[in-house]
C-alpha cells in the first residue's frame, strides 16, 4: 500500500541502529518494532514490498511517541518526522488511525469557549477525585482565571489551546517578563486558538493546514513568541506543511520564547539569582525538532543559583502531546526513566518549556515549573509555587 | 569464491540452497510452549516482527527468522532453548542488531532470543575491578555507568552508543581505543553461557588464575555459535588523569597515513590514531559540527593519555612528527565538549554516508602499517575505476582499514561495479602482505573467505571444537565456517524467501 511517504526519504536510512538508544520505546520494551529503525522498515515493507498491514504494523506505528529523538541521533540526515507524518496521515485518511471519538476531541481545541467550557467542568471534578490519575490533569486546576491584557504591539504572545485553558498564568508570568524587557505583548487569544500540533501527530495534516491558513492570515508582520515548545515546533514548520512563501515567512518569525529572550537578557533588571537548584528537562520539540534548547540555559542562568543537566541526552518523557493518555503503560514506564535521571541530580525544581512535559511530570510528583515563571519571581518577586 | 554480494544478488536461492523450501512458519505448539516458558508478553510470532528480526546493520536480506523471545534472566534462557530444542528448532541469539557481518541474522526460522531486555549491571566490584553485567547491557551505558566512579570497559566500538556487551563479546570487537588497550577478549574474564543442550556453563573465572583449557577465549569471537552468553564478567580499566585529542589535517591521504607510521615508529602508542579522507568528513561535519575541516585531503584523529606531563609531551610530539609529515594544521581539542563532539562525529561515521547515497558496503581488511599509503591508493584508483564513490575512514594505528563503496541498490549495475571492486580492493590488500581480518566478524559476510585464510584442516578442527559445545548444531546454525566444514547445519536450516508475514 502506498503510505505516500517520498521514496527517496524513505530510502535514506541504512538501518544503521545508531538511533535506537535515543527513542523511548525502545529503550523501554527493547523491541525492535518499537524502533525507529524497526518503524522505518516497515514502511519500507507495506509501501515498497507490498507487505499486509497487520495490526503490528499498525500498532508500531502507533506507539511512536513522535518525539523525534531518532532525527538528531541519525547522522545520514533521516527525515524520521516527515516518515511518521506521511503515514500517518495517509493511515488516518484511510481511517486506520485516530478513531472517531478522538477527532471530535481534538476539534474542541478550536473552540475555546467550548474548551474553557470543557475545562471548568473538568477542574471542579479533579477537584471532587473524579477524574482518573492516569490522565494526568494538574492537581491545581483553574477553574477561573483572569483574562490577559494587550500592552502593546511589539511582540505578540501566542496563547494556543489547552495551555490558555488550564496554565493561563504561565502565560501570564511569560508576558511579565517580556514586558519588563521593554517590550509591548499582545496575547493572541482568540486571534489564534489552536497550532494544530495534535491535529498534525494524529494524520489529520489537513486540519493543521486550515488552522495555519487562518493563523498566518490573522498574526502579521511582529514576532510571535511561543512558551509552549510542541506550538512553537508545529508552528515553526508551516513553510514546509504549506509550502509557501507567506508561510515560509510566517514561520521565520516564530520563537521559542527562551530562544527570543536569549539575546535580550541585557534589557531584563538585574536581579538577585533565586537560591534554587534546578534541572532543565529538554522537551523533544525544543531539543530535537527546533533545536534551540542551549538558549534556555542561556536565558535562565542569571537567574537562578544553579542549573543542572540530566544524564540521559534529552530521552523524551513520554508525555508526547497526546501520547500519555493513549499509551499511559508506556509513557509511565517511558516516564520511570526520565525519574531516575531527575532523582540522581536531586533539584528543588525541574524546568520544562512544554505544558505537556510538564503536567505529565507533575502528576507524578515531580516540581514542575516552566522557565519563565522562574524568570518572573526573580525579576517581578512573585511567589515560587510550593515544591 | 562467492561473495557476500553474490549471495544478496541471488537471496532466494541461498535460502534453498539452505534445504529447500519448506516453509516453518511457527507452529502453534511451540509457540504456546514458548508462552508457557516465559510469558505471553515475552514471545511475538507475528511476521512483522519476524521480517524485522530477520535483518541486521548488514545488507544481507535472505533471513527468516521464527518466534522471537523476550528473555530477562538466564533461566529464560535455558528454558527458552529447552522448548526449542524439544521442537528441533535451532537458536539464534540477538542483541542491538548492529552486526555487519550478519552474524544475527536467522535461518530456518529459528527460535530467536533477543537479549535487549536483559539489560542490568548486576555488581560492580570496584576493589578487584570487575563487574557483572547481563549481555543486553548497552556498551555505552556501562561506561556511563562506570564513570561515576572513575572507570569505563575499553573497548569502545563505532556503535558503542547501541551495541551490547554480548555483542561485543560474541564479535570480540574493537573499537579507536583498542590500539592501546586490546579488543573485547582482553576485557572480558568470565562469561556464563547456555548452551544448546539448555545447561548453563561458566568460562574463565574471575581469580586470578584459570586452571585448564581457556574455553573462554574460545567463546569469545565465536558469534553465537558455541551457546548463548548470559552473564559477563568484564574488566574495569580506569579512566586516565589526563587526555588530549589532537586533530591534523593534511594536503594528502598518504601524508596523513604516513605520519601514522612515524607516530608508531617513535615509539609512541596513543590511545587511538584515526584517519578520514576528505568525503566522508564532509559527511560527518555536515552531522555533527565539530568544526572538522572540509577542505583537508584527509584529517587524523589522535588522542594520547596518562598522566598530564606525559600526555602534554606526547601531543607535541605528535604535532611536531605530523608538521614533518606536512600537516597543513595541528588543533588540540579545547575541552572535554570538543572532544566528545569530535569523537562523536568519527562514530558515527559509516551511518553519515547515506548523505550521499542510500547504499554501502564495507570492507574490514589489515594491511600493515606501512603499506596503508600504498594500498589506500590503489582504493582509491580502483574505485575509479569502477566509476564509484569509495570513502575512506580507518583505525589507522593498527592498519583496519573501512573502505566504504557507496551506492544505490535501485540503479542497475551499480552493485556489480561495487561487487567488481570490492574484490580487487580485497585482493590489492591481501598482495600487500594484509589479512582479511574483521573485528566485524564473520557470520555470513566471510565465511565463503575462511578458506582462503585457513587450510581444511585448520577448519575441521574449529568445527570439531564447535560440535564440542554444541554437538546437533542448533545454536546460530549456518555462520562462520563455510558450509562444506560445518557439522549438521544443513538439517537444522529449513527456509524460504521473506516478503509477507505470517
Ligand atoms: C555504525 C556501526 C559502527 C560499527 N563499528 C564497529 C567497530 O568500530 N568495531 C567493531 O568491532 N564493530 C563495529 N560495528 C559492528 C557491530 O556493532 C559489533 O559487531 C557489535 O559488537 C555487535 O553488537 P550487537 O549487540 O549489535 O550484536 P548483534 O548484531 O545483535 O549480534 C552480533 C553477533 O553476536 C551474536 N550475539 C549477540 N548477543 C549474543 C549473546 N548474548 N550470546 C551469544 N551470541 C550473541 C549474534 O548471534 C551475532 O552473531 C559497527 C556497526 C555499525 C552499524
Ligand atoms: S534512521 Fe538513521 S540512525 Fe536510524 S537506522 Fe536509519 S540511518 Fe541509522
Ligand atoms: S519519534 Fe521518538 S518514539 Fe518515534 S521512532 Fe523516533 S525516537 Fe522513537
Amino acid at each position: 500500500m502506498d503510505l505516500k511517504i517520498d521514496p527517496e526519504e524513505l530510502n535514506a536510512c541504512v538501518q544503521c541502529g545508531l538511533c535506537l538508544p535515543h527513542c523511548p520505546t525502545f529503550r523501554v520494551t527493547g523491541d525492535e518494532a518499537m524502533s525507529p529503525r524497526g518503524r522505518i522498515k516497515l514502511m519500507r515493507e507495506v509501501q515498497d514490498a507490498g507487505a499486509p498491514l497487520t495490526k503490528e504494523v499498525l500498532r508500531s506505528f502507533d506507539t511512536c511517541v513522535q518525539c523525534r529523538g531518532c532525527e538528531t541521533a541519525c547522522p545520514s540526515g533521516v527525515q524520521y518526522g516527515h516518515l511518521m507524518e506521511a503515514t500517518r496521515e495517509t493511515l488516518a485518511a484511510k481511517g486506520k488511525v485516530t478513531p472517531r471519538w478522538q477527532r471530535a476531541a481534538l476539534m474542541a481545541l478550536n473552540r475555546p469557549r467550548m474548551l474553557r467550557a470543557g475545562s471548568a467542568a473538568l477542574a471542579i471534578a479533579n477537584k471532587f477525585g473524579l477524574v482518573p490519575a492516569r490522565l494526568g490533569l494538574p492537581a491545581n486546576m483553574p477553574v477561573r482565571q483572569a483574562p490577559l491584557k494587550t500592552s502593546g504591539h511589539d511582540v505578540y504572545l501566542f496563547t494556543g489551546c489547552v495551555m490558555d485553558a488550564w496554565q493561563r498564568s504561565i502565560h501570564a508570568a511569560a508576558q511579565r517578563v517580556v514586558e519588563a524587557a521593554g517590550y509591548g505583548v499582545e496575547p493572541t487569544g482568540a486571534l489564534a486558538p489552536c497550532c494544530g500540533a495534535l491535529h498534525m501527530h494524529a494524520g489529520l495534516a489537513k486540519t493543521t493546514r486550515k488552522f495555519a491558513r487562518a493563523m498566518i492570515a490573522s498574526l502579521p508582520d511582529r514576532p510571535i513568541l511561543v512558551d509552549s515548545a510542541g506550538c512553537g515546533a508545529a508552528m515553526k514548520d508551516y513553510g514546509h506543511l504549506l509550502g509557501t512563501p507567506e508561510a515560509a515567512a510566517f514561520s521565520a518569525r516564530v520563537f521559542d520564547i527562551q530562544e527570543w529572550l536569549a539575546p535580550n537578557l541585557a534589557r531584563l533588571p538585574v536581579s538577585e539569582p533565586l537560591d534554587v537548584r534546578v534541572a532543565i528537562q529538554d522537551p523533544c520539540h525544543l531539543r530535537h525538532v527546533q533545536q534551540v534548547h542551549l538558549a534556555t540555559r542561556e536565558a535562565l542562568a542569571p537567574f537562578v543559583s544553579e542549573l543542572l543537566e540530566l544524564d540521559d541526552e534529552g530521552l523524551c518523557c513520554g508525555a508526547g502531546g497526546a501520547f500519555s493518555v493513549l499509551e499511559p503503560e508506556l509513557a509511565q514506564d517511558i516516564r520511570a526513566r526520565k525519574l531516575t535521571s531527575i532523582e540522581r541530580v536531586d533539584p528543588d525544581y525541574v524546568a520544562s518549556a512544554n505544558p505537556g512535559c510538564a503536567l505529565h511530570l507533575a502528576s507524578s510528583g515531580v516540581p514542575t515549573i516552566h522557565p519563565m515563571e522562574l524568570i518572573d519571581a526573580a525579576i517581578n518577586n512573585t511567589p515560587l509555587p510550593a515544591k | 569464491m562467492t561473495s557476500f554480494l553474490d549471495r544478496i544478488r541471488a537471496a532466494a536461492p541461498i535460502a534453498s540452497r539452505y534445504g529447500g523450501s519448506k516453509f516453518r512458519k511457527p507452529t502453534d505448539a511451540l509457540v504456546a510452549d514458548l508462552e508457557a516458558a516465559l510469558s505471553p508478553g515475552q514471545v511475538r510470532a507475528d511476521g512483522a516482527q519476524r521480517a524485522l528480526l530477520s535483518h541486521d546493520a548488514s545488507l544481507f536480506d535472505g533471513g527468516v527468522a521464527g518466534p522471537v523471545c523476550f528473555p530477562t534472566t538466564g533461566e529464560e534462557v535455558q528454558a527458552v532453548v529447552t522448548v526449542a530444542l524439544r521442537h528441533n528448532r535451532a537458536i539464534v541469539p540477538r542483541g542491538a542488531g548492529t552486526g555487519l557481518a550478519g552474524g544475527a541474522i536467522p535461518f530456518g526460522a529459528p527460535v530467536v532470543i533477543s537479549l535487549t531486555r536483559m539489560n542490568r549491571i548486576l555488581e560492580v566490584d570496584v576493589e578487584n575491578r570487575v563487574a557483572w553485567v547481563e549481555p543486553g547491557v548497552v556498551n555505552l551505558d556501562l561506561t556511563k555507568h562506570l564513570k561515576r566512579i572513575g572507570f569505563h570497559f575499553a573497548p569502545d566500538p563505532s556503535s558503542q552508543q547501541v551495541c551490547t556487551i554480548g555483542g561485543n563479546v560474541a564479535t570480540n570487537s574493537g573499537g579507536p581505543h583498542c590500539l592501546a588497550y586490546g579488543v573485547t577478549d582482553a576485557h572480558v574474564l568470565a562469561v556464563e553461557i547456555v548452551l544448546a543442550s539448555g545447561e548453563k556453563a561458566m568460562l574463565g573465572s574471575i581469580g586470578p588464575q584459570d586452571e585448564g583449557l581457556d574455553l573462554r577465549g574460545a567463546f569469545i569471537g565465536s558469534e553465537g555459535t558455541l551457546g548463548v552468553a548470559t552473564k559477563v564478567a568484564v574488566r574495569l580499566t580506569k579512566n586516565p588523569p589526563a587526555v588530549k585529542t589532537l586533530l591534523l589535517s593534511f594536503a594528502s591521504v598518504r601524508a596523513a597515513a604516513n605520519t601514522v607510521s612515524a607516530v608508531i615508529a617513535a615509539g609512541i602508542v596513543p590511545a587511538a590514531m584515526e584517519v578520514m579522507d576528505q568525503r566522508i568528513t564532509i559527511a560527518v561535519e555536515n552531522f555533527v559540527k565539530a568544526g572538522y575541516p572540509v577542505d583537508a585531503a584527509a584529517v587524523l584523529l589522535a588522542e594520547v593519555e596518562g598522566l598530564a606531563d606525559g600526555v602534554k609531551i606526547e601531543a607535541e610530539q605528535i604535532s611536531a612528527i605530523g608538521t614533518q609529515n606536512g600537516a597543513t594544521e595541528v588543533r588540540l581539542a579545547q575541552s572535554e565538549a570538543e572532544r566528545e563532539l569530535l569523537w562523536k562525529g568519527r562514530k558515527t561515521a559509516f551511518g553519515a554516508v547515506a548523505q550521499i547515497k542510500p547504499d554501502y558496503y564495507l570492507h574490514d581488511t589489515v594491511v600493515p602499517r606501512s603499506a596503508l599509503a600504498d594500498v589506500l591508493e590503489e582504493i582509491y584508483k580502483i574505485a575509479d575505476r569502477h566509476q564509484l564513490i569509495v570513502m575512506n575512514v580507518f583505525h589507522a594505528g593498527d592498519g583496519n582499514l573501512h573502505p566504504l563503496l557507496l551506492f544505490d541498490r535501485r540503479i542497475e549495475g551499480e552493485l556489480d561495479r561495487v561487487h567488481a571492486a570490492g574484490a580487487e580492493i580485497v585482493e590489492a590488500s591481501l598482495a600487500a602482505g594484509g589479512v582479511l581480518s574483521g573485528e566485524h566478524g564473520i557470520g555470513i559476510e566471510k565465511q565463503d573467505y575462511m578458506d582462503r585464510l585457513f587450510t581444511s584442516d585448520d577448519l575441521d578442527h574449529q568445527n570439531r571444537l564447535r560440535n564440542a559445545f554444541d554437538p546437533s548444531c542448533r545454536t546460530n546454525p549456518g555462520k562462520v565456517l563455510p558450509m562444506a566444514h560445518s557439522c549438521a547445519d544443513i538439517q537444522a536450516l529449513r527456509s524460504v524467501p521473506a516478503g509477507v508475514w505470517g
